[in-house]
């Protein structure tokens, strides 16, 4: 009889125990073995300050499907307690749908706060006041183009200055060197890409440089929608930007793997990664001295101006519903310090968000990425509000009906304006 | 007539036999048919605030539907997809190959091992494997061969996308068509042959007298099987083409997920399985029908 209690006891110490243990495990959720290897020392660091085990997991699926199984997961309640999210568009409809713990106490009180750009932390903000992400990385986006292409064929490699230099130069290039002038990325396949790779660039300069309203209406029926999806029709119908490849299901890999290396391709929206992975050190196809073949011009507003558009690139949140949040919150923290964002920026090519970054001797080996950290000072961004997610996935539709030539700006505006509108109701859209 | 207490209990020994194979299919089958009713009458969403607060909106999912034009092009993309894979593709060549595995033909074993092969390599590899054939460039197998005979080069998968899902889909079915065609075959008697050879019919009338009417219960089964079974098809598709280029391969079952785990409208994506499931029934029920006219 004895015995049989004694076993009881140990069986419910047992249980007791691993159950605790459990609760002092930390679940990270990384996209990719790049991001796993620069979040190392933020998981040591975690281990080690607050005695938890971080256990990291990797999605390794592209970003479409890595969002679709991370929201799968957010809605049943079982989702990582720490994770990043590929695009930033998608956070205020997680924040609408209650899937993140708001951090705007412990971010605020925080040492590394104070540090951080303007643009990031303003980036950061949800429409409701609270903050639910850390935004230690950027993503800075401009068009990169050949220099060597455009010398070669006598072309001007001077910053355009409106939307119509950038337009007549992409005419330009396509004329006297045969290679496409502009690409921007388009269609259902890119995903987020479409918007975040293209449209966007483009709005920021347009003339409705905002699409959410004071109230958290869209502003899409606005003459600068309009205008944008034109900027694209004149690319698509004048054969500047290549199209076919853009139609398959990995729409990058042409255009920016192989035709712009070729010189086939002479221009491109791409981010700071761009120098390093896509056509650089790390790149399978590297252009060689890329830096200097490869030259940067910002995206011109549509009558005059010049935008630095920053993104959160990967922001991290909590999980609303993560078992111990407070803990969470910490090594969410930890994962911004400045050491984390070097080791991002040296392994995926995203910018630092804190200014000091620019004092850490090993980001200053990373010399693609030093002048773009120092532009995010002057960085622009979009307002966010919940129903991004679906403007961007509208987006995405109406570019593909002006890939596939089946509507003109107007007819490609009514889409996304007919799509945000059935999917979120009509009063979303003002 | 009344039941006596031996029957009552063998019948109750019935009842808690087949009690598992219920709640199973309870579980896994008719309550998540039902829930998909119930979602596709609601405004469910993955993300944003419907999926802190969903509303009820009636039938305002499939009417949208009907007025969407991408579901009616996915409608007709599954239509074509199911008749030149599934019905012409695999049922013919099913049929060839079975016929000819009745036959004593050399490398009977090879032959028939070579047609049950693609069963063997998972949807998603299967579909990897053919993009590496399919693919643009001079360095892709297709277009190696086309080389070879002095034609140029396309890419293929852009070029003529459903063409190439139909056949990829035609190559995967061909074994699951023969063997259930085999099967059908082995049950005309030989005799049935010899009388109709003595009277002198030639192959071709031995064929569409004998083989054909006869074996019209299995054609019928297995176009049923086919039918469904290829409006079901998704990784495939997914793997080749994600439903591009612009629509032009986006299957029911691409469309459904694009609407559900693309654009996270659980509601909408619902209503799309409920037209399928309908759809399913309709064939069904033709099938059942042409049974009991024919049998």
């Amino acid at each position: 009889m004895k015995k049989t209690i004694l076993a009881g006891l140990c069986a419910v110490l047992l249980a007791t125990t691993s159950s605790l243990a459990h609760a002092e495990t930390i679940r990270i959720a990384n996209h990719g073995q790049a991001g796993i290897d620069a979040l190392k020392p933020a998981v040591a660091n975690i281990e080690k300050k607050f005695g938890v085990t971080v256990e990291v997991i990797e999605y390794p699926a592209p970003d479409k499907d890595y969002l679709s199984k991370l929201l799968t997961e957010l809605a049943a309640g079982n989702a990582p307690d720490v994770f990043s999210m590929p695009s930033a568009s998608s956070v205020a409809d997680m924040v609408a749908a209650g899937y993140l713990a708001p951090i705007t106490k412990e971010f605020k009180a925080w040492d590394g706060y104070a540090g951080f750009y303007d643009v990031a932390k303003e980036l950061a903000v949800s429409p409701d006041g609270e903050t639910y992400v850390m935004p230690f990385m950027l993503g800075i986006q401009q068009i990169y183009f050949r220099r060597d292409v455009l010398e070669k064929a006598g072309i001007s490699t001077e910053q355009p200055k409106t939307w119509r230099e950038l337009l007549d130069r992409a005419a330009e290039i396509k004329e006297k060197s045969g290679a496409y002038g502009l690409l921007l990325p388009a269609g259902v396949s890119w995903g987020t890409g479409a918007f975040d790779e293209g449209f966007q660039h483009l709005i920021v300069g347009s003339k409705t440089p905002q699409l959410v309203e004071a109230d958290g209406t869209f502003d899409l029926n606005g003459e600068g929608v309009k205008d944008v999806f034109g900027f694209y029709k004149e690319l698509i119908d004048k054969d500047l930007m290549p199209v076919q490849p853009l139609l398959g299901p990995e729409p990058w890999i042409i255009p920016k793997y192989e035709m712009f290396p070729s010189g086939q391709l002479a221009a491109t929206t791409c981010g700071s990664w761009c120098y390093i992975f896509d056509w650089g050190r790390e790149s399978k196809n590297p252009i060689p001295n890329v830096t200097e073949v490869v030259g940067t011009w910002t995206v011109p507003g549509q009558d005059g101006g010049e935008y630095v558009l920053a993104n959160l690139a990967a922001p991290w949140g909590v999980s609303a519903k993560s078992s111990n949040v407070e803990l969470a919150i910490k090594a969410l923290l930890e994962i911004g310090a400045v050491e984390t964002q070097v080791s991002y920026a040296a392994r995926i090519g995203n910018i630092p968000a804190s200014r000091d970054a620019a004092k850490d001797p090993e980001f200053q080996k990373l010399t693609e990425l030093v002048p773009i950290h120092a532009a995010a000072e002057n960085g622009v961004f979009l307002k966010q509000a919940s129903g991004f997610g679906t403007v961007a996935e509208g987006v995405a539709r109406a570019t593909e009906a002006l890939l596939r030539k089946e509507v003109d700006a107007a007819g490609a505006q009514q889409i996304l304006v007919d799509y945000v509108k059935e999917t979120l109701g009509d009063e979303v859209v003002k | 007539m009344a039941m006596n207490l031996h029957e009552k209990r063998v019948e109750r020994q019935l009842l808690w036999i087949l009690l598992p194979s219920l709640v199973l299919l309870v579980a896994f089958v008719i309550y998540p048919a039902l829930y998909s009713i119930w979602l596709s009458l609601t405004n469910e969403a993955l993300t944003g605030a419907a999926a802190a607060n969903p509303r009820f909106v009636g039938l305002k999912n499939y009417s949208r539907l009907l007025a969407d034009g991408k579901f009616w092009n996915s409608l007709l993309v599954t239509f074509f997809f199911v008749i030149g894979s599934a019905v012409i593709g695999q049922f013919v060549l099913g049929l060839v190959s079975a016929m000819a595995l009745k036959r004593s033909i050399r490398f009977k074993r090879i032959f028939s091992s070579i047609i049950l092969l693609p069963n063997a390599a998972p949807e998603v590899v299967a579909g990897f494997m053919w993009i590496s054939m399919l693919a643009g460039g001079e360095h892709a197998t297709l277009s190696r061969i086309v080389m070879f005979f002095g034609i140029t080069p396309a890419d293929w998968l852009q070029v003529f996308p459903l063409a190439m899902i139909i056949i990829v889909n035609t190559w995967r079915g061909i074994a699951t068509a023969m063997i259930l065609l085999t099967a059908g075959l082995s049950t005309i008697p030989n005799e049935i042959y010899e009388a109709a050879r003595m009277d002198g019919a030639t192959p071709s009338q031995m064929f569409r007298r004998i083989t054909v009417p006869l074996m019209m219960p299995t054609i019928l089964l297995y176009m049923l099987i086919s039918a469904i079974s290829t409006i079901a098809v998704f990784g495939l598709v997914y793997a080749l083409t994600r439903g591009g280029p612009g629509g032009a391969t986006e299957v029911i079952s691409i469309y459904l997920y694009n609407q559900s785990f693309t654009a996270y409208q659980l509601g909408y994506g619902a209503a799309v399985a409920v037209v399928v499931l309908l759809i399913s029934l309709v064939i069904g029920l033709v099938y059942v029908r042409s049974m009991k006219v024919e049998v």
